[in-house]
């Protein structure tokens, strides 16, 4: 049936796919890479484009991708078209389902921050009195977070807090703050609220994906295959052993249903269609938990103040610019009084303009506050963890199928009082500080995007030395399939307040590495 | 008919020829040339030499969505207006394409503002003078700080929308961008466009 048997069938081509493919197929390993889009042309797929010369101006097209509101008329070709591949959920509890299928996945569009998760994720329920641990620590994961800060050029600015790791950095120089970036940092101190500055990974030539910096030395070993267009439908197990055996998918083109054998099976799908081939196969749910735990962080709330001196463009050279990164600083410690669990960071920006929202005012009367505004404007945008919750979890919808006749998902998804808690007390402290600070406030909110909205979805596949209550082992290997990994988001137990692919980079590093040497020893 | 026969007749041979094209595919390993002399023509546009028709709004909305337009986004120093950028026309073209919600919203919007125009000064809200048009649209406007979250009541909710669209769809025109490059101001030029990359074979 099938005319080639790979070491490993890879499925996914992002950052976890990619790190797969790059570790397994420099191991010697023979690498199968199933993407289920297509190859960009970065060269040719990308034109310069004026949003007059496009048919709506910039709008997007009407009632297109309307759970993606990061969707533009410029990148609206991007991301997965949710006619072809559709998701359901209750009416009332949206949730913002973002993808793209391009082979490289999300890693050819992401905003590039580089976080350490710490102990204050990994060993959340220390901390929280509720919940589960990671099975690993941060001390685990240290020395791959280091590789891969290396590969992906991470730079930031060292600091020895315990609730933001520090990382195998470029030396940056980040200059002098602004005098109100000054201002803003003293004022935290006294409330233990710190100041740093964002961490990113500066890649290669303006890219930090799968295809610049992990697939091309994959594919140099000449172990590496990449399939692009096939669907992975359905996974097989040997019936005699149990273990995984092979795949199905699907060309994307003809609609041909295909069939490849491998000795091992990595999923790097992205965390909800990991799961959803996994629900889709009835696999690796002995523990009745896989699908559960859906979780990212909640984005949107945001408080907008005016630093009178820098008014009508009288800003003194050194008052207003730069950005700042704050770091998790609520619950800790343990005893601590709020009424949430977990934390929020803050990203704060000077400099800015007044969004036209802020105002009452239009025409003429709107365009002078705006002028007046100009460059006065500091903003705090807030990112807060979401509590890995069991109710909030994902299903097969048997009546519903995506272009390729494969079962969609159902997303049911809904915030709870922590997040509503910690999106005001997020908010609050904001406007606190910038009035403390002399700043008038322009704007302030505690709503936050639907669910999803982050692109940072993980859990529903989640780790745990328990195989009751885990999918996987803290290598990132099922419970119940000894040769089949997920190595994307779906493994975390908490999501923390940080950005999740320095943490899925690493997880995935360290999964194949295990993986290579499991297959080296022949555990399988 | 004769046309139906010839073109059954044409599908009949291709079939019984499977052979031919294959062939002529195994050797055609790149596109074949474009005919000697041929060029690209220039072209031009349609929205550049012909006057949009609305089709969606009703005479009296649409006459409404002008007055609306011209009070949210008026020229001024050296820039176009919205009805200079023929915004008014984009906006049926968007909305009449757009999902029922949002359409429900812009028509029960701009009928909220004849309502209004026609108990306060007797006349359509297209006909009101400036100072009257302002007094029924300035007490719906509100800060909106949380774009996902708009103002409960109608009025608010619609007029803070096209506000958004009509500001928008105005510094998003052409006519923005050439008023804007000869005064020397800076303008958002073009940007990077992604390409529909490899849509799915539809025959």
């Amino acid at each position: 049936m099938a005319k080639q048997e790979f070491d490993v069938l890879i499925i996914g081509s992002g950052h976890s796919g990619g790190m797969a493919a790059n570790i397994l197929a420099q191991k010697g390993l023979s690498c199968l890479m199933l993407n289920a889009g297509p190859e960009a042309d970065l060269a040719k797929d990308r034109v310069l484009k004026a949003p007059w010369d496009l048919p709506y101006r910039g709008f997007v097209q009407p009632g297109r991708l309307p759970h993606v509101f990061q969707a533009t008329a410029f990148n609206a070709n991007v991301w997965v078209d949710e006619k072809e591949v559709p998701y359901t959920h209750d009416p009332a509890k949206p949730y913002n389902w973002v993808r793209v299928r391009l082979l490289g996945g999300r890693s050819l569009l992401w905003g590039r921050q580089s976080f350490r998760l710490s102990d204050f994720e990994f060993k959340a329920a220390e901390i929280d009195g509720i919940g589960d641990n990671w099975p690993i620590s941060l001390a685990d994961l240290d020395p791959y977070y280091s590789r891969v800060e290396a590969i992906f050029r991470v730079s930031g600015r060292k600091e020895g807090w315990p609730q933001f790791p520090d990382g195998n950095f470029l030396d940056a120089d980040y200059g002098a703050d602004s005098e109100s970036i000054k201002k803003i940092t003293e004022l935290g101190k006294p409330r233990g609220i710190l100041f740093s500055k964002i961490r990113a990974s500066n890649g290669r030539n303006g890219l930090a994906s799968s295809i610049n910096l992990l697939l091309p030395d994959a594919l140099a070993t000449g172990k590496l295959q990449i399939v692009p267009n096939a669907i992975a439908r359905e996974l097989t197990v040997d019936k005699n052993t149990g273990l995984a055996n092979g795949a199905y998918f699907i060309d994307r083109h003809s609609r041909e249903e295909m069939y490849v054998k491998a000795r091992t099976v990595v999923l790097a799908a992205g965390t909800l269609e990991s799961t959803r081939l996994l629900l889709n196969s009835g696999l690796a749910n002995s523990s009745g938990v896989l699908g559960r735990y859906l979780q990212d962080q909640i984005y949107g709330v945001s408080v907008a103040a005016s630093v009178p001196e820098a008014r009508d463009g009288k800003a003194p050279e050194t008052l207003m610019g730069g950005t700042a990164l704050v770091p998790r600083f609520r619950n800790l410690k343990k005893g601590e009084k709020h009424n949430f669990i977990k934390g929020y960071s803050m990203l704060i920006a000077s400099g800015g303009a007044a969004s036209p929202n802020f105002f009452a005012d239009y025409g003429e009367e709107l365009q002078k506050k705006i002028d007046h505004y100009a460059g006065s404007v500091v903003t705090a945008s807030i990112y807060g963890e979401r509590v890995p919750r069991y109710e909030n979890h994902v299903s097969i919808d048997k009546t519903v199928k995506d272009e390729w006749g494969i079962p969609v998902l159902h997303i049911d998804v809904r915030d709870s009082a922590n997040e509503y808690n910690m999106a005001k007390d997020a908010a609050d402290t904001a406007e606190s500080l910038f009035k403390e600070a002399g700043w008038d406030i322009l704007s302030k909110t505690d709503k936050f995007y639907p669910p999803g909205y982050s692109i940072h979805e993980v859990g529903t596949c989640r780790m745990g030395d328990n195989p009751k209550t885990s999918v996987l082992n803290k290598w990132n290997q099922s419970h119940d399939i000894k040769n089949l990994f997920v190595v994307d988001g779906g493994a975390f137990v908490t999501c923390g307040w940080q950005n999740s692919s320095l943490t899925i980079l690493s997880l995935a590093m360290r999964a194949s590495e295990y993986l290579a040497e499991q297959m080296k020893q022949r555990a399988w | 008919m004769l046309q139906d026969m010839k073109r059954r007749r044409f599908l009949q041979t291709i079939a019984a020829a499977p052979s031919v094209p294959a062939v002529l595919a195994a050797q055609q390993t790149v596109p074949p040339p474009a005919p000697a002399g041929v060029k690209i023509l220039a072209t031009g546009r349609g929205d550049v030499v012909a006057e949009p028709v609305p089709r969606f709004f009703t005479h009296v909305q649409f006459e409404t969505l002008r007055k609306l337009s011209d009070l949210l986004v008026p020229a001024g120093n050296g820039t176009p207006g919205a009805l200079d950028a023929e915004v008014p026309q984009f906006i049926d073209l968007l909305i009449g394409q757009s999902p029922a919600d949002r359409r429900q919203l812009y028509q029960s919007g701009l009928d909220l503002l004849n309502q209004h125009a026609a108990k306060q000064f007797g006349k359509p809200f297209g006909a009101l003078d400036a100072t009257q048009a302002n007094s029924i649209l300035r007490p719906l406007m509100v800060p909106v700080p949380w774009a996902y979250d708009p103002p409960k009541d109608l009025g608010s909710h619609f007029a803070t929308t096209a506000h958004e669209d009509i500001r928008t769809a105005t510094r998003n025109s052409r006519e923005w961008a050439e008023a804007s490059k000869a005064a020397g101001r800076r303008i958002a030029g073009p940007q990077l466009y992604w390409d529909e990359i490899d849509p799915i074979y539809k025959g």
